[in-house]
């Protein structure tokens, strides 16, 4: 142990997360486009000077892990990088999520030294793409996609905007004072931390502010050292499959994770190189979206309590390699949907790998993809004299995974959120775009069976109400439904469909883009989350909830958990025959 | 003027606070009593009464205004002990209960999902559909009514509660199923959304809803037997109760709204604050200052924020936890609580790191040193250790504390920390206190107000402990201490006024207001504020005063921030200017930008009524007549900067006004012991509360090494 108080270290630790935190509220409650400020889809962070992870509160897993590398680009790109710089960063080819999380960064001085760069990144409503739509799963490259790409460019000097880039942005991006609203919100939450750090050096001194990095990267590093020691030993490869992108990948895309656990060198390897070449499509992974991915998959089955900085990562190891579909792209081969898709299939696989491989450790699969429920849709605004608007919607809700001791999240969004997101409002969508909802409901059946289950998806319809909406989405699940792990079961596939004027319902393409017209409805029968070990050994009195909750029908309450009931009322009198269960439970075993 | 009376009741113990003809305050506690709450207030009042030679028939006779706050609707959703309540929904969006608005606090920790406030076989679907413009898309079904209504009944529901999706915009649908349910089930209550809090967003609206609904059998039955007791007890005067909003309804309107009673008790700090800060904290020219109003429970630190002289208020009360509970969705005095208490648990990790919390004691087996069976080492622990409790005197003697069952607790906690027993019982509290900065900054900051430049306003039995402690790190210069501390809330009633406000839902735009529109939103908020007002014709008011709201955003952004109107209506061009430029100071010192040009979206129109009630004047507590000032002990206790030295202590009782006490020294009052860390200076001023100057600058930042320092 070092000589460093302890009580300073935990004061300092704490106070690093009220600023983060500082951050994040700026963003969400300044912040104009919904994905913002109603989805949440953004996060903070601060790294040091030398661009090391140090603090995250409560980032989303997708976005946080990773900063360093932006820091990395602006400190390798400027040579003169001043306090009162901000840079605007998007460039998934240095270090960057995707193309459409701006991340804003900026430097932190104090006496003149660089100590810190904080960092906001947002999803945005729009990022100039060649179609309204910030995913784009068909560009074949980088042109195709169409987005603006930043590579860490100075976007403020002297706290002052270069002007010359804001323009870019406005003319480019559809929407422009959005954009710029939410660029807004992003450098209030970046400037503000700046203000909060130097007011800790004047506290504490910047002397003892460096010494306390390196020793809460050392108490980090001890503490994974710590979980990874008592984990079980051992080499497992775990494989998932993306749902298929024809012409070019038509039987879908496999995924290989190789996890190595060393317990007594207390490292975690996790291998991701026998994966197929890019792609020439949307899909492939940035290098930080195929590291925090698959570290998210790691960090969702070990002890939550470990704090996720860079004196943690020491002590996991992430292989990548050049040109592979979850490794290193080369430019100009597109990351448009580097965040979602694939990237969710990793955090998937791997901790799936993880469950099947250890008892009590990891989780089955939650469900996958950005289906009409969470469409980025546009079009024009009779009520406001035709005003374009374009956003992603926030109406869906598809089941998280279970684990060995909870049932699955239910308003679990995605693997790479993990159930941080917010959900937006129908009245304020109504209230905001030309659209009606139809229905939100919890969709029954639709869970992995478990005697810990997934959670249910939901059914979502809606549309617009006078004009036609252009609505792009990129469905999984719908071929490869989430799977279930040590006897757990899979859930069901998440289905699009669209609902003619009469209320007739026609399938619709898993991944694409499409027109609604006024009367009809986008429709979405969401994944749940898969299910963790045998559903006959599943508390019956739980069976009896989810029926009451109409998550589970009484023919599945029978013939896959083997629950009977006296009398199937949907009332609190409903009572559990418990010679019948053990009967039904029975027989279904030896089925 | 008559006595006035206010009561707090908590979970424990039920203050009582008299204030007589001078304005003195006599205060006394006692058990709260479940099964009739009279008992206990009777009980305290009596104490009283005796104190000023009084039966109590003839105290409440004599008195003007009893105002009764209370945590029984708060207890009754914890405790689930709330009616069965349906809940009727527009059809296809039985769920809104159940996701609420998505979002958790902790990405990588699985967790169980929590229920819906209402089971989804409690909910059912009516047909019909309102389209954000008002326009009735589809039109209601009646019969889906009907048949709702006596499916609720044979469920055993004994209240409904009704959100329909734009009942803000059109309450017709809503209206009419009132009626329905009027008509089907006379006895039955309910409440309707629009009715009870008109906003935008319909999980907030539907949460109040069914949480309202849910109330309503409970407190009717509550209230009224209430008020039968303290009327046949003698009271004549004004009987009002504590409201969530900081002010007081009678209890005709808390049943009504019963919603507006859940989290009154710790709502009426701030209000105590507003008083106190007026007469003790006059900034320059008498300007108000900005007040941090912290008030320690049992397990919590509960902490609100006045500025301007203004509580502030928030429409995010969450209970049982943020995102994952049930939100009230109501306009509520803020009051955020901190989990840290005496009873918090000090550990340490594998890494090393020492944390405090979230784990705790309680009360039950509590602390070590309580000697209940508690073996891990707490706050309580640590401030016994440190020689700031008096273990003979602890609660006015009533639990002797056990400083070896407090040393063993410690003792592994210690060693592995290579300290001293004094030296980590002194980690342990900062440690607690920098839980407690942390939040207290987001909270200040997340509301645009730098904590370097407010005052805290502390009560709350354990707050004097390290109050000084954490105003230094936060930067504050100016602790408040209240001899009345101990009964914050209690007090805070007793200078309450009623309060209500009502909210009109009318969308506009700044950029081409429709001022008609507009006027004709505010005019109908403004009649109801009006008839709020004429309904108190038998109250003793002295004066009443009406002010003007809107909730509003910029384009494009979805959350609003509150801003006042410069009168009662909009008519003109520079009004909306001027609320144009109220929003962009708000959104700049809120969120360091703003945005000068944009438009606003304008959302909720609102009127608040205010009917200001007589109120004592802060004269403070009696002077024992021998008071000198002189300390009663000298005992040793440990300060970081210094180590373990003899400190002198003093008994508040018998110290007089204006006397200036310089730390280190500890203060015992009846209900709480404050203590002064070297370098802090407190004055005891002319009401009798106490000053306490936290001198920041020369005090060692939080958790910082210092060097042994000489105190003569």
């Amino acid at each position: 142990m070092s000589t460093f108080d302890p009580v300073l270290l935990a004061v300092i630790a704490n106070r690093l997360d009220t600023i983060v935190r500082e951050m994040e509220n700026t963003l969400l409650r300044a912040g104009r486009s919904a994905v913002i400020n109603m989805a949440r889809d953004f996060s903070c962070a601060l790294i040091t000077g030398d661009n090391r992870l140090l603090s995250t509160a409560e980032g989303l897993p997708v976005h946080v892990i990773g900063t360093e590398y932006l820091g990395e680009a602006m400190c390798d790109l400027h040579d003169d990088i001043a306090e009162g710089d901000a840079f605007l960063h998007n460039d998934p080819y240095l270090g960057n999520t995707h193309p459409a999380d701006h991340t804003i960064l900026v430097p932190v001085f104090y006496e003149g030294e660089h100590l810190f760069t904080t960092a906001a990144k947002a999803h945005q409503a729009d990022i100039g793409n060649a179609a309204p739509t910030t995913y784009m799963p068909f560009a074949q490259d980088s042109y195709a996609e169409g987005s603006l790409i930043f590579p860490a460019v100075r976007i403020q000097r002297g706290y002052r905007d270069v002007d010359d880039i804001v323009r870019m942005c406005r003319r480019r991006i559809r929407v422009p004072e959005q954009w710029y609203g939410d660029y807004l919100a992003m450098i209030g939450a970046a400037r503000t931390a700046e203000a909060r750090l130097k007011e800790l050096c004047d506290r504490y001194g910047p002397e003892t502010l460096k010494t306390f990095v390196e020793e809460w990267f050392d108490y980090s590093e001890r503490t994974m050292k710590h979980v990874i020691r008592r984990m079980p030993r051992g080499t497992i490869v775990g494989s998932g499959r993306h749902d298929p992108l024809a012409p070019v990948l038509p039987d879908g895309v496999p995924i290989n994770v190789k996890i190595t656990v060393d317990p007594d060198e207390g490292m975690v390897e996790l291998d991701l190189r026998d994966n197929i070449d890019c792609v020439p499509l949307g899909i492939n992974e940035s290098r930080a979206c195929a590291t925090n991915n698959v570290m998210t998959g790691l960090f969702n089955s070990i002890d939550p309590e470990i704090p996720h900085n860079a004196g943690t990562f020491r002590r996991v190891r992430v292989l990548l390699r050049e040109n592979c579909i979850v490794g290193i792209p080369r430019f100009p081969a597109s990351c448009s949907v580097a965040t979602t898709n694939i990237g969710e299939r990793l955090v998937v696989t791997t901790q799936r790998a993880i469950a099947d491989a250890w008892e009590g450790y990891g989780l089955a699969e939650g469900a996958c993809g950005i289906g009409p429920g969470f469409a980025v849709v546009s079009g024009a605004d009779p009520r406001r004299d035709d005003e374009p608007y374009v956003n992603q919607k926030f109406l869906g809700s598809q089941g998280g995974p279970a684990g060995p001791e909870h049932d699955g999240w239910v308003t679990y969004g995605n693997s790479v959120t993990n159930g941080l997101m917010f959900r937006d409002s129908v009245e304020i969508d109504e209230q905001k775009y030309p659209i009606r909802v139809r229905e939100i409901r919890m969709r029954i059946d639709s869970e992995g069976a478990g005697r810990r289950r997934g959670a249910p998806g939901a059914v979502v319809a809606y549309g617009p109400k006078t004009a036609p909406m252009q609505a792009a989405y990129v469905t999984d699940g719908f071929v490869n439904p989430p799977r279930g792990t040590r006897g757990g079961g899979s859930a069901a596939p998440s289905v699009p469909f669209k609902l003619d004027a009469a209320g007739m319902r026609h399938p619709l393409e898993p991944i694409a883009q499409v027109e609604i017209g006024p009367g009809e409805l986008l429709g979405h029968a969401l994944s749940g989350g898969g299910g963790y070990g045998d559903a006959l050994l599943r508390e019956p009195e739980r069976v009896r909830e989810d029926v009451l909750s109409r998550w589970v029908s009484f023919e599945r309450a029978r013939e896959v958990y083997g629950v009977v009931f006296v009398d199937e009322l949907l009332t609190d009198a409903l009572a559990v025959d418990e010679a019948a269960t053990a009967r039904q439970r029975a027989a279904l075993r030896e089925g | 003027m008559g006595y006035r009376i206010s009561v707090d009741t908590g979970g424990t113990f039920t203050d009582v606070v008299v204030s007589d003809d001078d304005g003195e305050l006599h205060i006394a506690k006692a058990l709260t009593t479940y099964e009739r709450a009279f008992d206990g207030v009777a009980a305290a009042l009596a104490e009283v009464a005796g104190t000023l030679g009084l039966e109590l028939r003839e105290l409440l006779a004599s008195t003007d205004g009893f105002t009764y706050g209370t945590t029984r609707s708060t207890n009754a959703i914890v405790e689930q002990k709330t009616a069965r309540t349906a809940f009727f929904t527009t059809e296809g969006f039985p769920d809104i209960l159940l996701m609420r608005e998505g979002g958790k606090l902790d990405p990588f920790r699985q967790l169980p999902y929590p229920p819906p406030y209402v089971p989804r076989q409690h909910t059912w679907e009516i047909r019909e559909r309102m389209d954000a413009e008002g326009t009735a898309f589809l039109p209601l079904e009646e019969a889906s009514v009907v048949e709702a209504i006596a499916a609720a009944g044979a469920a055993g529901c004994a209240a409904i509660g009704v959100c329909l999706l734009w009942a803000t915009a059109n309450p017709a649908h809503e209206l009419r199923v009132g009626e329905l349910i009027a008509e089907h089930a006379p006895a039955m209550p309910f409440t309707l959304s629009h009715q009870l809090n008109p906003i935008v967003r319909e999980y907030r609206r539907a949460s109040s809803t069914v949480i309202d609904a849910s109330l309503k059998p409970v407190m009717q039955t509550f209230l009224e037997e209430l008020e039968r007791d303290l009327r046949a007890a003698g009271l004549a005067g004004d009987l009002f109760i504590s409201t969530s909003f900081g002010g007081a309804w009678r209890p005709a309107e808390v049943v009504a709204r019963p919603i507006y009673s859940v989290g009154s008790g710790p709502s009426m700090a701030p209000v105590a604050a507003v008083t106190y800060g007026g007469v003790e904290l006059a900034g320059e020219g008498g300007a108000p200052v900005d007040m941090l109003v912290c008030d320690t429970g049992g397990t919590t630190f509960d902490v609100g924020l006045v500025s301007g002289g203004e509580v502030h208020y928030t429409s995010e009360t969450w209970l049982g936890g943020r995102w994952t509970g049930h939100i009230t969705g109501t306009r509520a005095v803020d009051v955020k609580s901190i989990g840290a208490g005496g009873g918090s648990i000090a550990w340490i990790d594998a890494g090393g790191l020492v944390h405090v919390g979230p784990q705790s004691a309680g009360a039950d087996p509590g602390p070590a040193c309580y000697g209940r069976g508690g073996t891990q080492p707490t706050i309580t622990d640590a401030a016994l250790l440190l020689g700031y409790l008096d273990g003979a005197n602890f609660l006015g003697g009533r639990l002797a504390l056990d400083r070896d069952a407090a040393e063993r607790a410690f003792a592994p906690f210690a060693q592995r920390l290579g300290m001293s027993l004094e030296a980590a019982a002194d980690a342990a509290l900062t440690i607690a206190s920098e839980n407690i900065v942390g939040a207290i900054r987001e909270i200040t900051i997340s509301q645009g107000i730098d904590p370097r430049e407010v005052a805290i306003v502390a009560g709350g039995g354990a707050s004097g402990l390290n109050i000084v402690k954490i105003a230094r790190e936060l930067g504050v210069g100016r602790v408040l201490l209240p001899s009345t501390a101990g009964a914050l809330s209690a007090c805070g009633a007793l200078y309450s006024d009623v309060i209500a406000e009502f909210s009109v839902s009318r969308y506009a735009e700044t950029r081409a207001l429709d001022l008609e529109e507009v006027d004709g939103a505010l005019a109908d908020a403004e009649a109801q504020a009006d008839a709020f007002l004429a309904d108190l014709s038998g109250v003793r008011t002295v004066a009443e005063r009406k002010e003007f709201f809107v909730d509003a955003r910029y384009r494009q952004q979805v959350w609003e921030l509150t801003v006042p109107l410069p009168a009662a209506r909009v008519r003109t061009a520079q009004d909306v200017a001027a609320i144009e430029d109220a929003f962009h100071a708000a959104h700049r010192r809120i969120f360091a930008v703003d945005e000068p040009g944009q438009y606003l979206e304008c959302l909720v129109w609102k009127a608040r009524a205010t009917a200001e009630l007589a109120k004592p004047s802060v004269a403070g507590r009696p002077i024992a007549a021998d008071a000198g000032g002189a300390p009663v002990a000298t005992a040793p206790a440990y300060f970081r900067e210094t180590g373990a030295l003899d400190v002198p202590r003093f008994d508040g009782a018998r110290l007089p006004r204006g006397a200036v006490l310089d730390g280190p020294a500890v203060i015992r009052e009846p209900t709480t012991t404050i203590v002064l860390p070297p370098g802090a200076r407190a004055t005891v001023t002319e009401s009798g509360n106490y000053m306490i100057t936290t001198s920041v600058e020369a005090a060692p930042p939080l958790g910082a090494q210092t060097s042994e320092v000489t105190v003569p």
